[in-house]
């Protein structure tokens, strides 16, 4: 890998590029202001090369769609960097000057054949070949991906795939050209970046570093822990176990993690839960004490989005009734366990308090912003105008490295009990557990209900209509949905969205989480449908 | 970087291959009046209001349209071209709705063609159109239409394929009946549209409008700068406030923040939920009831900070778990990781979004 997990170019460049390769991204549905900059970079020219087990909207104008099998990306992207390899379309040059270990990926790659792919991916191995040799042989080409590559129990191994293309061809740090998550919400970025891991302080400082110790312990006034946390998804099997206290502020977790039926076991086998949110959720039944917040039009701040840009948000309205902005809440509370917040007069102050003991944001603050305008970092002094562009000069810890990967199975796979494959996933309609938008008229009559969209082929043989209610069931939970019958979808896989309290998927998903980072296998599970049944 | 020069109202300007005379005219700050030129769109020369005299034609061309050349002359402002668009506005009035001043009707947006009339006003009045442009009923509540504001321009027809690309309205009839409309006039809902609502923002005389919004006068809105609180992406956009509510959200003008001008249907209609009648209030308790009650601020915090240390006593700090937001700011991220390690002494601190 080649350091920080940020986009490695910006949202505008988008529209300059020549090739997107897009993976894993449903991007008009959930980042549609990007696909936005992709419908402008096709139309000025840019070749489109999708790979998604469905034929998302974006396929509608791609040159290449590699209609992939769930879970089997690992074998897609190695018979990709075989191609490159066996062809000699790698930038050697690149390879030597900013990298190290190609030889790694060359061994794990051999046998990577596109014909071998195409048995296990479902792509055929023309496509896969032309996808490579276009891939490695544009200069402006970048890779965009999101949660159809990291929620899987192999997500980690899919990156490092990816990782292995974008070093083999020298598609780093030039205009456009680059490697591209888009985080899912509006400051995913923000929170890695301001230390909400169990592994980090703000600004990717590690917590077993015995010198970040010591710098946080000096600012901050107390001894710390060297021990690194447990992450989400530990936290959440560990409930009632090791974890009996529990602070949870703006996620609906019974309605947003993984298997939902451990989850509500866990909550039930904890001393104590407190939760702090804008609308009452499914997790409030468990609560012992609520505090009510504001939401992001009620205070100050910024959010950093996909692109490492920190821009303001600003108090437009007062929060409604006693709720409060969850700054303020915060600090009472860390008060009220005798710990001494410092007096924010507002988080102007508590942004310089962070970007003090930040190098990668300590160019950065309220005052620019609104000066100046979003400031994307790396931003290392108050001189620095913000970094366009990532890796302009190799890599940014030294040499990037490559990692040979080997394909692993998803950890649950069909079955004659259970026979179809489920993916989850968002809509453009709405958003995660839906709370805001679903209180929004025109929205709810797009979308009102939970739907499972199934192929026709699948549909003739369990004898389920257009239309028909029908309970889908995983060996985890069972929930309603109504059936779309959509060639959209690869016969034997479905796909179903998580917005709906009423039919929650994640009572279906998987818990199963990734070696490295815990994220969970919303992506893969096995369900079979039945006729409606309550 | 330019590649050759060019005059405009005697001043020098750069441009390069391919520009047209509006943009290099925008750069070096003189101004054109335009109704349907938007940045982001191929130009269309619809609306003949950016007419210009050039070198090398006798008829006045339009400037969003022209390309610049090298050595080419400008005049954008002189007798001849004031009485091109006097009577131009003169025709547009003629199918206008005109307010009891004899201008076109203010819109909540704004009304682009009144501010033309008042600044370049007109030649004469004509006999207004008698062919109305047909309207249908649309039961979606975001984007509505209202024919007599419309001018033709076809900004938003032409955002609809070119930017959003989905193509689900277009103009639709002849002669001075063309209206706006969809296949075989359905609603937006059973359409390819995705309720994005750029058709809204694009139009410069409000007759594309949104339909939950409440009407108001332009200037009775207090726009604030934000960020939006959806996906990653950071839409920049305008949260319009009347009577310390938001009322409507608009986006900032393109080419001026990330998302160019463009928002999304969540962005800019999925606001109702800031007032919503299920917002959580007051902070509420668990009693020996085990029901949640609504309690003071005070009692809430104690109660949280007792139960929480318990823990810690009973179990060690290890046994708390603190879960951030991926929704919250930066600030509140920050204080959250610093509650959890400073103030309850563990690393069991992680974002929502990390599964």
């Amino acid at each position: 890998m080649f350091g920080a997990g940020a986009m490695t170019n910006s949202i505008p460049e988008i529209r300059d590029a020549e090739l997107l390769f897009v993976i894993g991204s449903n991007t008009t549905e959930a980042h549609p202001i990007i696909a936005m900059e992709m419908k402008r970079a096709v139309r000025n020219g840019a070749k489109l090369i999708v790979a998604d087990p469905r034929a998302i909207w974006l396929t509608e104008i791609a040159d290449i769609h590699m209609q992939i099998k769930p879970g089997t990306d690992v074998w897609l992207l190695n018979a990709m960097a075989h191609v490159i390899i066996a062809e000699g379309l790698q930038d050697q040059a690149f390879i030597d000057a900013h990298t190290e270990d190609f030889g790694e990926v060359i061994a794990a790659v051999a046998d990577y054949t596109p014909e071998k792919a195409e048995e296990i991916t479902g792509v055929p191995a023309e496509d896969i070949r032309q996808s490579a040799r276009l891939y490695a042989t544009t200069k402006h080409a970048g890779i965009y991906y999101t949660l159809g590559i990291t929620e899987h129990t192999h997500g980690t191994d899919n990156v490092y795939c990816l990782a292995n293309l974008v070093l083999m061809t020298g598609h780093l740090g030039r205009v456009s050209s680059g490697m591209n998550p888009l985080r899912g919400q509006n400051n995913v970025q923000g929170a890695n970046d301001a230390g909400a891991s169990p592994i980090f302080y703000p600004s990717y400082q590690r917590v077993s570093d015995p010198t970040a110790q010591a710098k946080f312990e000096a600012a901050w006034g107390v001894d710390l822990s060297p021990n690194e946390g447990q992450n989400l998804n530990q936290m959440m099997k560990e409930m009632g176990k090791s974890i009996r206290g529990l602070f949870v502020m703006g996620e609906d977790i019974v309605l947003s993690e993984p298997n939902t039926g451990a989850i509500e076991a866990g909550l039930n086998g904890i001393d104590f839960l407190v939760m702090q949110d804008i609308f009452p959720n499914e997790t409030m039944r468990y609560a012992d004490v609520v505090f009510p917040a504001g939401c992001f039009a009620e205070k100050e701040g910024v959010f950093t989005n996909s692109d490492r840009r920190v821009q303001l948000v600003r108090k437009a309205v007062d929060p409604p009734g006693q709720a409060r902005a969850d700054w303020r809440i915060l600090c009472d509370l860390a008060r009220a366990v005798g710990y001494p917040m410092p007096a924010y007069a507002d988080p102007s102050e508590i942004y310089a308090e962070m970007a003090s003991l930040s190098p990668k944001f300590a160019g950065i603050s309220h005052a620019r912003i609104a000066e100046e305008g979003g400031l994307q970092w790396p931003c290392s002094h108050v001189d620095h105008p913000g970094t366009v562009t990532l890796h302009g000069d190799g890599p940014i810890k030294g040499k990037g490295s490559f990692q040979g990967v080997f394909y692993r199975p998803s950890a649950e796979l069909a079955s004659p009990e259970y026979p179809l494959v489920l993916s989850t996933g968002r809509t453009l309609y709405h958003y995660n557990s839906a709370t805001q938008t679903r209180r929004d008229g025109g929205l709810d009559a797009k979308q009102s209900e939970n739907f499972i969209q199934m192929h026709p082929q699948d549909a003739r043989r369990l004898d389920v209509a257009n239309g028909e209610r029908v309970s889908v069931i995983s060996r985890r939970g069972q929930i309603g949905a109504v059936v779309e019958r959509t060639r959209s979808v690869r016969p034997g896989c479905v796909w179903m969205p998580f917005h709906f309290s009423e039919d929650m998927a994640n009572r279906l998903t998987n818990d199963a989480g990734d070696a490295v980072t815990g994220t969970g296998e919303y992506k893969v599970c096995a369900v079979r449908v039945e006729q409606f049944s309550g | 970087m330019s590649d050759f020069e060019i005059m405009i109202d005697g001043q020098t300007v750069g441009a390069s291959d391919g520009e047209t005379v509006l943009t290099a005219a925008i750069r070096a700050g003189v101004s054109i009046p335009t109704l349907c030129h938007d940045p982001r769109l191929d130009p269309a020369a619809a609306c003949r209001t950016c007419l210009v005299e050039v070198s090398g034609s006798g008829r006045l061309q339009p400037a969003c349209a022209w390309k610049a050349q090298a050595d080419m002359t400008v005049v954008t402002e002189n007798p001849r071209i004031k009485r091109h668009r006097a009577v131009l506005l003169s025709m547009y009035l003629a199918d206008h709705a005109l307010d009891d001043e004899g201008l076109p009707v203010e819109r909540p947006n704004g009304n682009q063609l009144r501010e033309m009339v008042i600044k370049e006003g007109h030649a004469f009045d004509l006999v207004p159109v008698a062919a109305p442009r047909g309207n249908r009923e649309d039961k979606n509540p975001y984007v509505q239409f209202n024919p007599d504001a419309c001018i033709l321009c076809a900004r938003c027809t032409r955002y609809c394929d070119e930017v959003e690309a989905v193509s689900a309205i277009s103009l639709a009839g002849r002669g001075s009946a063309t209206t706006i409309s969809t296949v075989a006039e359905r609603s937006l809902l059973d359409t390819s549209c995705e309720l994005c609502g750029g058709c809204i923002d694009v139009c410069p005389t409000g007759a594309m409008f949104e339909g939950k919004a409440p009407v108001h006068a332009p200037e009775a809105i207090e726009k604030v700068r934000s960020t939006c609180n959806f996906c990653g992406v950071g839409c920049q956009l305008d949260l319009n406030v009347l009577d310390g509510k938001v009322i409507k959200v608009t986006a900032p003008p393109p080419g001026t923040t990330v998302n160019d001008g463009n928002l999304c249907v969540k962005g800019r209609f999925a606001y109702d939920f800031v007032h919503h009648d299920d917002r959580l209030t007051t902070p509420l308790i668990r009693r020996d009831d085990g029901e949640l009650h609504p309690c003071s601020w005070d009692e809430a915090i104690s109660a949280a900070a007792a139960g929480l240390l318990a823990v810690k006593k009973n179990h060690g700090a290890d046994a708390l778990g603190f879960i951030s937001s991926a929704r919250c700011t930066v600030e509140e991220n920050y204080l959250v990781q610093k509650m959890s390690r400073a103030a309850f002494g563990t690393n069991n601190c992680h974002q929502c979004a990390a599964t």
